[in-house]
């Protein structure tokens, strides 16, 4: 204890700025925290399943295998990441406030805002980790399928006597279209986009309630209910429909819940049609607009909160 | 030293909602209190007295219903007001997959500290706080009492000038204790301000320039410790190797003096903390 506590002269009354350095402290943290539950070894499986799919299923002819397995795979990557999202973010508040991890570091410098963003991206960016990983694997399943499926048909349609430079071209063509594309890729970032946005919604609910049942329960009612936005829209759109009281509900379910059919190109990838770049901004900017909005009320809740 | 109390409160009242309205309990009643720049106050009181309420309070962690709380003069509300305190809270935790080097990395980072300054500084307080041996173990595994020292060390990172310690002795171990006391001791002659709460009275009439006693939610006596504790018209004496028959001889010698004098008692000396507390703290409780 010799020199370790000097004394500095006046305290600065300077309010504390919002520090991208310490959202990042936070969010690594958050990351590390999500680590250290076992998420990896369910990821290997995951890729595993990726890889005996893609290689395990009998020949039908290769157009339809392709889609199949990235219809399937993208499927299921993208139930993996909105549950993982959910969960985790459920989990993380309610955590900090059980051990009273909370009260230390908001007895830090530490606007509530910065704690807020920082567990966000702790969830945001350990699910976009996990989703380049899987797109690798995608990836390379599928293009070591493509050629395999191209190699396979160029000898059945060379058996056939059938190999014309028309046709070899054509099956080219159509192998080359369900192939890897940068399509397979723009459908991982729309899954990153519509986990991002139910996991903002479920830190939403998790500063409301601090429960973690509830938190998980209501955030998957808004992401089944945010699939059908359009639905409700049109319901609420047409007049002379329904009660009042069946309405108004609607409406606010309408307000509420995003509409999570904005970031279904997986369907449009699988049949191998083209994402145009513009849908791509387009989906990127509402995300980025439903994050947001939901931030910002979860921060106007979480300033109030009583610990 | 500046004007500006270290800390101020002013009226607080907090109140803590039930569930559907049922139920509301009021923690803190009415509490005023001011910690002056480098003294040593001493919240004492019983269990569930509002003494840890008050100090969240403080910090920001909770909404006065009524009343205000400053730290350097800037309002509890204010993140800046946290700039330099440092707190710890009874019972800490910490996130238990970070061993306690880690922790207080991560909470000197939160400070906005880093470099070889952050290292430096951590393995200080490691040292400080007796962890040095514990430093690369996960805080999962760290025993109640490991904790408590974590706790301090992390409320001591970013050289806070205002300390905030919630029983800060609570689950350490004799000599721990001892160590805890002695380092309140020194910040006091460095100058840093110390509000401490602990049930240990012993050890707080030592190191407490100040005390303040609450009971029920409610301050019912506040003050320096030598004033509180002093009874005017009464005198202890401590002798040493006494005999029976030196302690018959005064005992005679009182009771032919006569008049008001009287032997009231003899024997070990008590804490006189603790027997202003067991009295104060045994009033009636005011509605
Ligand atoms: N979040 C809360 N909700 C409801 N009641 C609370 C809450 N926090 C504290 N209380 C109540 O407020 C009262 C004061 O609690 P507080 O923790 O301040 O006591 P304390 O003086 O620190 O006691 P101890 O010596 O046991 O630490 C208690 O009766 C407690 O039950
Ligand atoms: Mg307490």
């Amino acid at each position: 204890m010799s020199e370790v506590l000097p004394i500095s002269a006046a305290v600065s009354v300077a309010p504390v700025r919002f520090s991208p350095r310490r959202v990042w402290t936070l969010a690594y943290a958050t990351m590390t925290q999500l680590m250290r539950m076992k998420i990896l070894p369910f990821l290997l499986v995951f890729c595993v399943l990726v890889a005996a799919m893609g290689f395990g299923a009998s020949v039908i002819n290769p157009e339809q295998q392709l889609s199949q397995f990235k219809t399937m795979s993208l499927g299921v990557l993208q139930i993996f990441s909105i549950v993982f999202g959910i969960v985790a973010t459920a989990l993380l508040l309610p955590k900090d406030l059980e051990d009273r991890t909370l009260y230390t570091i908001l007895s830090k410098p530490v606007p509530r805002f910065d704690y807020v963003l920082g567990k966000l991206l702790g969830v945001l960016m350990l699910i976009a980790s996990g989703l380049v990983i899987i797109d690798a694997v995608l990836s390379l399943v599928l293009w070591l399928q493509q050629s395999a499926l191209f190699e396979a048909s160029l000898a059945q349609l060379h058996s056939d006597k059938q190999d014309s430079p028309e046709v070899v071209a054509q099956m080219r063509e159509i192998v080359a279209r369900q192939g890897l594309t940068w399509n397979l890729h723009w459908a991982v970032w729309a899954i990153f986009l519509k986990a991002s946005v139910v996991t903002t919604v479920a830190l939403l609910l998790s500063c409301i309630a601090s429960s973690t049942l509830f938190t998980i329960v209501i955030t998957f009612c808004i992401t089944i209910i945010g699939h059908g936005h359009a639905m409700i829209r049109e319901f609420v759109l047409q007049p002379h429909l329904g009660s009042t009281s069946v309405r108004i509900t609607s409406f606010l379910l309408a307000a509420i819940c995003p509409d999570l059919a904005q970031f279904d190109v997986v369907d449009s990838v699988a049949n191998g049609e083209i994402v145009p770049l513009g849908a791509v901004y387009e989906m990127t900017g509402i995300a980025a607009l439903y994050m947001t909005v939901y931030l910002f009320v979860t921060h106007l809740v979480f300033v109030e909160k009583e610990l | 030293m500046s004007a500006t109390p270290a800390v101020s409160v002013n009226h607080l009242t907090k109140v803590f909602k039930g569930s559907l309205g049922k139920g509301a309990f009021r923690a803190v009643h009415d509490v005023s209190l001011t910690v002056n720049v480098g003294e040593v106050y001493g919240l004492i009181g019983p269990n569930g007295s509002g003494k840890s309420t008050t100090m969240k309070a403080i910090l920001g962690l909770l909404k006065p219903t009524a009343g205000d709380t400053r730290i350097f003069g800037i309002p509890s509300t204010e993140v800046a007001s946290r700039r330099s305190v440092g707190f710890l809270p009874e019972n800490p935790y910490f996130y238990k997959h970070l061993n306690g080097r880690e922790t207080l990395h991560f909470y000197g980072k939160l400070c906005g500290m880093g470099g070889e300054k952050l290292k430096s500084r951590a393995e200080e307080m490691l040292a400080l706080t007796g962890l040095e041996d514990a430093a690369t173990r996960r805080v999962g595994g760290y025993s109640k009492g490991m904790l408590q020292r974590l706790g301090l060390a992390q409320a001591l990172i970013h050289e806070p000038q205002l300390l905030v310690l919630d029983e800060p002795t609570a689950g350490v171990d004799p000599s721990g204790s001892r160590i805890i006391r002695d380092l309140i001791i020194e910040f006091r002659t460095r100058g840093i301000t110390v509000l401490v709460t602990s049930h240990l009275l012993e050890q707080m009439q030592e190191v407490c320039d100040r005390v303040g006693i609450m009971a029920h939610g409610r301050m019912v006596r506040e003050g320096r410790v030598e004033d509180l504790i002093a009874v005017e018209n009464q005198t202890e004496m401590v002798l040493e190797n006494a005999s029976p028959e030196l302690l018959a001889k005064i005992d005679a010698l009182v009771k032919a003096e006569g008049g008001g004098t009287r032997m009231l008692r003899s024997g070990h000396p008590r804490t006189t903390l603790e027997r202003l507390f067991l009295e104060a703290t045994n009033e009636p409780k005011k509605p």
